[in-house]
């Protein structure tokens, strides 16, 4: 006996985008107002959690196949590739620094490190949390 | 639809980039232009015209909140009556949507508008269960309701 759930199905179509590219827009909103690579991923997350219960393991897996243990090894790496790389410059671990860049489009833009160290943040947030949940959920 | 939507879009770029200036206000000239050429030309087009199936959906909007506002108040006269006369119930109502986003605004409509509640949709997609608050007499306007949200949604769909 399976349920139709044409509604729930329909309305996550929608739904996952919206909250992804709200995500996305708190991760960047995180230099100057709250927001950042935490709770960026956590949304990220939360979409792809609710394309679990929509859908099941299998098909979401043929949707976005990704191996979430390499997603959060590579958010670490990237972390601490942005942290020892302020060595290189005969600095102390963990400084980041700016440059003030002119793009085409965008104009006058700062442009920081420390977004990719949040960059690394943000998928160490999203393969953790999918991991936790992705072996939850395959355990019989 | 939508292609005519995007090509109204690139229209209106095209006049940008004719016009050499990038703002709002040239974007909104170059779209206003290419939709008084699409309207010139909309037979060649295999659907209809978009802006009709735009005018249907404000109208469904505004059909909405109208009986929002009307269910609700039936709904609080139910409330704050001293005794409690309703005579709930389950009934099932055949559709004739086919498309999935037509059944789901159909069954979002009757879930928000109060008095009526979707509980299921059969498998063949051709039944809608909904669980009314008082059943009785009421049955034959509720189905008129539906077939007013049902019209206004097969007017967009069309």
């Amino acid at each position: 006996m399976k349920n139709n759930d044409v509604i729930l199905q329909v309305t996550t179509k929608v739904i996952v985008f919206i909250i992804v590219l709200f995500s996305i827009y708190i991760f960047f909103a995180g230099h100057y107002t709250p927001g950042g690579g935490f709770i960026g991923g956590l949304m990220t997350s939360g979409a792809i959690v609710l394309l679990l219960l929509t859908y099941d393991i299998k098909t979401v897996a043929e949707m976005l196949p990704l191996d979430y243990k390499l997603v959060a090894a590579a958010g670490l790496f990237i972390a601490a590739a942005t942290s020892t790389g302020a060595l290189l410059f005969d600095l102390p671990f963990l400084t980041h620094g700016y440059w003030e860049i002119w793009l085409p489009i965008l104009g006058e833009t700062g442009l920081h490190t420390a977004v990719f160290f949040d960059t690394g943040v943000y998928l160490v947030v999203v393969g953790v949390t999918l991991t936790i949940i992705q072996t939850i959920g395959v355990s019989e | 639809m939508s292609f005519q939507l995007l090509l109204n879009v690139f229209l209106a770029f095209l006049w940008m980039f004719l016009q050499n200036s990038y703002d709002t206000s040239t974007f909104l000239i170059g779209y206003i232009l290419g939709l008084i050429i699409m309207f010139a030309f909309r037979r060649y087009f295999h659907t209809r015209f978009y802006v009709g199936r735009v005018w249907a959906i404000i109208k469904l909007i505004l059909l909405f909140l109208k009986e929002l506002v009307l269910s609700n108040i039936s709904v609080l006269k139910l409330v704050i009556k001293p005794q409690l006369d309703i005579e709930p119930g389950i009934f099932a109502l055949p559709t004739d949507l086919k498309k999935d986003w037509e059944i789901v605004v159909l069954s979002n409509l009757i879930t928000l508008t109060p008095g009526t509640l979707v509980v299921k949709v059969s498998d063949d997609q051709k039944t809608i269960f909904v669980h009314a608050l008082n059943i009785g007499e009421k049955e034959e306007e509720i189905k008129g309701i539906k077939n007013t949200f049902e019209k206004a949604i097969m007017e967009v769909s069309r």
